[in-house]
């Protein structure tokens, strides 16, 4: 739709007109509170207008295609040109939406601008041609058009214009309130849509163990969906498997894919009890299926409590950090890049993996929306200040911990830059 | 983010300038895609990338990927070393194929 400067203003001629225009705007008006349906009542309001000014066809053309044509979106009376295309600018009609003015013309057989190919598609013979541009304030919709008055010498009159325009007016009115109310309950049923994904990817995370079960995790979207992952599971011969990721992308397609990785480690993970081989499978399965172009950065580990020993394999990944009761950090950088980039990378797809000592320290892994998250008074956090809140909360339970952390990057009214996402393994009680 | 496509030594060099970002990637990701479904051998310049992002990441991700099914050469040359960070911390830098230079690009 078009934004220029005109406005329809209603110029009444005389005390008749003037209550004739407002019984029929009274009744446009209801015809459109009433209904929801704009075709519909666009075609009860039209026919109301024709019969008002005693025409023999009545239509409304809209403008469509990023206002490069004009379209009759109805068409009521004696010749149907419903679906009618013509070039901006074409035609009487494409005239007055051009210029924004309301035209009459006596009769068309002198006009130049009358396209003629209209009536010799219908058969119907037009001889005057009233039109009033549809807009509200700069908002440019279309136009109305009425052909033929039946009464009287059969042309139209200054005043049978003049009613054109308010009535066109209080159309424009009604259609875009009509098409706002259509983008309203649109955007409703996105946003509910929306968040059935989001309960269902919810529903994927893990529930909470309490101690001395020793993997604890939190996600915070940033947006209603997730793109972030983790999950944790014990084997039944007493190791722990965890796993967190990150799907390049956001919205929709990176939920997807979030569900489907999520997935793949658990299933696998049952069987499979090597991270750098299961990660391995997982990158085949996902460069087989998922789109081009997406790909996860994940970790997966085991830790086994009876020896307190960790295997690790990072793909494409965060390093997670090991920070130690002396406050040192060890950490883990990625020998392998993401999951679904190339499915020939190692040899028997084994992505390498690191083992160490888990002892009394806590391994962190985590996902960009930390080291990238902004807090407040303190701008991009970055790897030293992710070490440095690591290092001031290290005394706090596992569970409060996280969510102090995580907390550092809400500020109200404010949406977070970036999906967060936390989890941590350590020895407890 | 700006871009140019010029020949040099007989391969196609898409040089990219700026940040390649959430709102930069889909252009980016046009422009290398259309270069690669010509099956024309490729190499994107990195060396005036200022900042590339994970969105960044997946649209060089998605042309070398394509390349791959086509059979034509795609590759990264002269990568500014904030871009080169980001790639190494994916260990990407073992899979994309990267040169120091053009004409490195076309010996190899």
């Amino acid at each position: 739709m078009s934004e220029h400067g005109l406005q329809a203003v209603v110029e009444p001629t005389g005390e008749d007109e003037l209550s004739g225009y407002l019984d029929l705007l009274a009744a446009i008006g209801q015809d459109f509170a009433m209904s929801l349906d704009v075709d519909e009542t666009l075609r009860i309001s039209l026919t109301r207008i024709m019969d008002y000014l005693d025409a023999a066809a009545a239509s409304i053309f809209l403008l469509e295609n990023n206002d490069t044509e004009i379209v009759c979106r109805v068409s009521v009376g004696a010749s149907d040109i419903t679906g009618l295309r013509l070039k901006y600018g074409q035609g009487i009609v494409g005239q007055s939406i051009a210029e924004q003015a309301s035209l009459m013309v006596r009769d068309v057989r002198s006009d130049p601008r009358f396209n003629r190919s209209v009536d010799e598609k219908t058969g119907f013979t037009t001889r005057s041609i009233l039109c009033a541009p549809v807009s509200v304030n700069d908002l440019y919709l279309g136009a109305v058009e009425v052909i033929n008055k039946r009464g009287g010498d059969g042309l139209f009159e200054e005043s049978d214009r003049q009613a054109l325009r308010a009535l066109a007016a209080s159309a424009a009115m009604a259609i875009r309130n009509a098409t706002l109310t259509r983008s309203l309950i649109e955007q409703e049923r996105v946003q509910r849509e929306l968040e059935l994904v989001a309960e269902l990817q919810q529903s994927l995370l893990p529930k909470p163990q309490p101690a001395p079960f020793p993997v604890h995790g939190i996600n915070m979207p940033a947006r209603t969906v997730s793109g972030d992952f983790y999950d944790y599971f014990a084997l039944p011969d007493g190791r722990i498997y965890f796993d967190l990721g990150d799907v390049a992308g956001k919205g929709v397609q990176a939920a997807l894919l979030m569900a489907k990785a999520s997935s793949l480690v658990r299933c696998l993970g049952k069987t499979v009890h090597d991270p750098g081989t299961l990660l391995g499978m997982v990158n085949r399965e996902i460069c087989e299926t998922a789109a081009r172009g997406m790909f996860v950065t994940m970790v997966v580990g085991l830790y086994d409590p009876a020896t307190g020993r960790v295997r690790l394999s990072n793909a494409g990944h965060e390093p997670p950090l090991h920070l130690m009761p002396d406050g040192h950090f060890d950490n883990f950088a990625a020998e392998a890049p993401p999951v679904g980039v190339s499915a020939d990378l190692f040899p028997e797809g084994k992505f390498p993996e690191t083992e160490f000592e888990l002892g009394d320290g806590s391994l962190y892994i985590f996902t960009d929306g930390m080291t990238e998250g902004r807090v407040t008074g303190v701008g991009q956090l970055g790897i030293d200040g992710v070490k440095s809140y690591l290092t001031d909360f290290a005394d706090l339970p596992i569970e409060e911990r996280l969510e102090v952390l995580a907390n550092k990057f809400i500020e109200p009214g404010v949406p977070l830059h970036d999906d967060l996402t936390i989890l941590v393994l350590e020895k407890r009680d | 983010m700006e871009h140019e496509v010029r020949e040099e030594h007989g391969l196609s060099i898409a040089a990219f300038r700026g940040d390649i970002d959430f709102n930069t990637s889909p252009e980016a990701r046009r422009v290398l895609l259309e270069l690669v479904e010509n099956r024309q051998d490729l190499m994107v310049d990195m060396s005036s990338v200022d900042y590339i992002d994970s969105s960044g990441v997946a649209s060089l991700i998605e042309a070398f990927q394509s390349a791959k099914t086509t059979g034509s050469r795609f590759g990264l040359v002269a990568v500014s070393p904030p871009a080169l960070r980001v790639l190494q911390l994916a260990h990407l830098e073992k899979v994309l194929p990267i040169y120091d230079s053009v004409a490195a690009a076309a010996d190899a």
